[in-house]
């Protein structure tokens, strides 16, 4: 039932954090082997997709144990053939990272089958699952064209299944997730839509400035829902879910059980209008509930430019609350899940909106950094438009990115570890170098992606690994409490992007750790006195 | 008006009979739209009685018609040269001359006909603000709300401002004051740290002088720099105790830091200075609510809404107050308000196309 897959990594009798002492917990260091360069082809046509790639994912698909890294590229815009994109090309291809044992990195696109994206196919974004349970996680990629769906052969090579899986979609594709709505143990797909529109149909806005229009001057569009149906295929329930019923300007999504009645509920971050929470009604249908919740807008009753969104439980309460990044004029939404359904804005009194305000959020992650057993923030920046000065010289297209340490519920801007300004959009989550300290990996318009390290300290942490028997393989879905603290296991969630799916906990002094995980079959698992410091596999009961 | 004034003034006019003739053929011309025809009309009066001042005036006036303002002048000049004293033809010529850009030369004749609204007009456009405001505000007490005169008055206003803080640059460009002004200037165009730097400066010369660290707060406040805006109003509120916007500055201020308790006592402090302010009593039921206090959220919110009910601010109190019910599960009064919100919402964005 218990299988510990690695040893105790350190036992200090001094607890502290380099944040601590006043140094920061992250340093940007490029690793070898990393080449990348996020394609967005920014043209004076200002075509709306330019400023909106692009993903990263976290995810170890060859299961060695290192966490590798997939980024999704833009394309080649050309004006004159702009529905091409060239992702024959070399330079606009998504690339997939092997980590090597030295933490160097090697790229195996080509032979991992992943080159060439698609003529027609402008990248936006990642999501990873195993969707057929074999214990290679799959990949989803969402374009503004056709997605893709790669199944992972597990020989370090995966095969384009999307017309056999039936999950092209079509239109212009964001965030995507996968999840199971319908604990029938089969992943399931959503994936969001920004609106209609196409380059033929394209136009710029700000008169004179030329600016990126904002979404209200296209029509909204529907979010796709495919159910796994356990032979390799989807079938598409968009409609018949409920999930159709609501046409948005949807970018980011996440997923959490929010009301506790053990199915996994939906949150999409919308631009420009309200936010939607998908109930799951636990029979297969949905229903979109966020202005009853209180988690549709600001405090004032603002619509809220949604981009990235975070499902997790800031304050330990047990609760999955919801932080929404925006563009400025609005702040950070931090909607706090207070029970019975309700949702209550807490930007205020988390301070979140005063680390807002003028700067444009997109991948989001509530991670503990420093392993004090509180989830801490963390956000990409930069803004929408690449001449925001020439409109409003108090904003900024490049920003820094935000790390804000959680302080019993009050988030305070820390070091990140650099001062550089960029324009952040994905960002992704997870361990890279497995030393229990969490880092990220962001993705940057027209640069190479940012690498976070976690510089680490003498705090305890414990990363949980589930093991899904008659839950889906990964247990995605599950909630998982270790010493007062609880997260739903997802790998969704942030902007475009994909987070390592193991379970990270820092546990501050302590040393051992009380576990329960509530799977998403229903069976509550109880392990006690577990040790600090280690990755630790759980495995769901066979039986109830 | 014009036009009836004309009419009466031409009944007791002397004329030939031949002339009245074409007088009345040109007037029924133009009551018919016939305008071609009146002017050959009225032209012809002018050639058969030179001295009958009135062929000139209704000449004049056919060509304003047509918006021929060039063509209106030379009669309605030769009009007054027979008779200095004509009313009709001096506001006619005023106007003529005005919509030619020569308002230096219209103001006598606007002037004489006291003609306020040109009048005022005419001044602006040759510098005398202070004059046009004067003709202006006088022009609205008999047309109240008339968006030309609104407009020209918002202009001269800000014409006259212009000039006072130019006057101010030019004569004492490193005093507070000017200090003050360019800082104003900057953070109108929201070139923040400029604004900044002025207002700093003005305060180095003269830390008292009035309103600036107010201004100094807003510009941290635009820029989301919650602490320093707060440090601000306070020493703002510190020269002014009895000033009711920066008490609400101040507590706006101290809610967005989160700091919920001290922003309500800033909040109500305002409400004391000015009360029944709707940003106040909306900012105060936030603050209110934030430290779970819902009667007195409800309070505050309920009073706004007996102030405004179609406005942004009375949108945002049937939110709240909706999010307040829901927490106490009364549902019903949930709905109300939330029905109340979506339709302000929705005739809102009705009225504001785009995103």
């Amino acid at each position: 039932m218990l299988n510990r897959v690695s040893q105790t990594v350190c036992a200090s009798a001094l607890i502290t954090s380099l944040a601590a002492i006043g140094g920061s917990i992250l340093e940007v260091k490029p690793p070898n082997g990393v080449d990348f360069t996020l394609q967005n082809s920014p043209t004076p046509q200002k075509y709306l997709i330019e400023t909106m790639p692009g993903g990263v994912a976290l995810l170890d698909y060859n299961n060695d144990g290192l966490l590798d890294i997939f980024l999704v590229n833009g394309g080649r815009i050309d004006p004159m053939h702009p529905e091409n994109f060239d992702r024959h090309d070399p330079r606009y291809w998504n690339r997939l990272y092997r980590q090597n044992k030295d933490g160097s990195f090697t790229d195996v696109t080509e032979q991992a089958g992943l080159a060439n994206a698609g003529d027609g196919n402008y990248g936006m974004g990642v999501a990873v699952g195993d969707y057929d349970n074999d214990g290679y996680p799959d990949l989803y990629i969402t374009n503004y064209g056709k997605n893709i769906l790669y199944h992972n052969n597990g020989d370090g090579t995966f095969t384009d299944v999307t017309a056999k899986a039936g999950v092209a979609g079509g239109g212009w594709s964001v965030s995507a997730g996968f999840f199971d709505y319908d604990n029938d143990g089969k992943l399931d797909l959503f994936v969001t839509r920004y609106m209609d529109w196409d380059m033929q149909h394209s136009k710029d806005c700000g008169g004179n400035f030329h600016t990126y229009c904002p979404p209200g001057e296209f029509p909204r569009s529907t979010n796709i829902l495919y159910h796994n149906r356990g032979d390799g295929t989807f079938e598409d329930v968009s409609q018949r879910s409920g999930i159709a019923a609501r046409k948005g300007h949807g970018l980011g999504v996440a997923f959490a059980d929010y009301d506790g009645d053990g199915f996994t509920d939906i949150y999409v971050a919308n631009d420009g209008m309200q936010q939607f929470l998908f109930h799951n009604n636990g029979n297969g249908t949905f229903s979109e509930v966020a202005l009853q919740a209180g988690a549709a807008l600001s405090l004032d009753g603002g619509p809220l430019s949604g981009m990235g969104v975070v499902f997790q439980d800031y304050d330990n309460d047990g609760k999955p609350d919801v932080v929404v990044t925006t563009l400025p004029r609005q702040t950070y939404a931090v909607f706090h899940n207070d029970g019975s359904g309700l949702f209550s804005d807490r930007g205020l009194q988390t301070g979140v909106s005063m680390l807002s305000g003028v700067t444009s959020g997109w991948g989001v992650g509530l991670e503990d950094f420093d392993n004090d057993g509180q989830k801490d923030l963390f956000i990409s920046q930069g803004h929408v438009l690449d001449n925001v000065e020439a409109i409003d010289p108090s904003l900024h297209y490049l920003e820094p990115t935000l790390l804000a340490l959680n302080r019993n519920g009050r988030f305070e801007r820390v070091d990140p570890g650099t001062d550089a300004l960029v324009s952040g959009r994905g960002a992704a989550f997870g361990d890279l170098n497995n030393d229990g300290w969490i880092d990220a990996v962001t993705t940057v318009l027209g640069a190479h992606p940012q690498f976070f390290i976690n510089r680490g300290g003498n705090a305890h942490w414990l990363t949980i690994t589930l093991r899904g028997t008659r839950s889906n393989r990964d247990g995605l879905g599950a909630r998982v409490q270790v010493n007062g603290q609880t997260r739903f296991a997802t790998t969704a969630g942030s902007y475009e992007s994909a987070n390592d799916k193991r379970l990270h906990f820092g546990l501050g002094s302590a040393k051992s750790a009380q576990i329960e995980v509530f799977w998403p079959s229903g069976t509550r698992q109880v392990l006690s006195n577990i040790a600090a410091d280690q990755f630790l596999e759980i495995r769901e009961p066979e039986r109830p | 008006m014009i036009r009836t004034i004309l009419i009466l003034w031409l009944a007791w006019q002397t004329a030939s009979p031949e002339a009245i003739q074409h007088l009345e053929a040109g007037r029924q011309a133009e009551s018919e739209r016939h305008f071609d025809v009146a002017l050959a009309e009225f032209r012809k009066v002018t050639e058969l009685d030179p001295a009958f001042p009135a062929g000139f005036v209704s000449l004049g006036q056919a060509c304003m018609e047509q918006r021929d303002y060039g063509a209106a002048v030379a009669p309605l000049k030769h009009a007054l040269e027979l008779d200095p004293n004509l009313a009709a033809a001096h506001r006619l010529l005023g106007y003529a001359l005005l919509a030619q850009g020569y308002a230096a030369e219209a103001i006598p004749h606007l002037a004489r006909v006291q003609e306020q609204s040109a009048l005022g007009i005419a001044e602006i456009e040759t510098g005398q603000f202070s004059e046009a405001i004067a003709n202006l505000q006088a022009a609205l007490q008999k047309r109240p709300n008339d968006p030309d005169l609104l407009y020209y008055l918002g202009r001269a206003s800000g014409l006259l401002s212009k000039q006072s803080i130019d006057a101010l640059l030019a004569a004492n460009p490193d005093s507070p004051r000017a200090h003050q002004a360019m800082a104003e200037n900057y953070f109108v165009l929201r070139r923040m740290p400029e604004a900044e730097n002025e207002y700093r400066q003005a305060l180095r010369l003269r830390p008292d002088v009035p309103e600036v660290h107010l201004e100094l707060g807003q510009v941290y406040a635009g820029s989301s720099q919650w602490a320093k805006a707060e440090q601000e109003f306070r020493a703002q509120a510190k020269l002014q105790p009895g000033n009711a916007e920066t008490a609400y500055r101040l507590g706006t201020a101290l809610l967005e830091e989160g700091k919920v308790h001290e922003a309500r006592v800033e909040l109500l402090r305002a409400d004391r200075l000015m009360p029944d302010m709707p940003e106040t009593l909306y900012s105060l039921g936030k603050a209110a609510s934030l430290e779970g206090d819902a009667a007195a959220a409800e309070k505050a919110w309920i009073n706004l809404l007996s102030i405004e009910k179609q406005s942004s601010l009375a949108a945002q109190a049937h939110f709240g107050l909706a999010a307040l019910y829901r927490k106490q599960g009364k549902t019903a009064e949930a709905q109300r308000e939330s029905q109340a919100f979506e339709s302000l919402q929705n005739s809102s964005n009705q009225t504001q196309p785009g995103k």
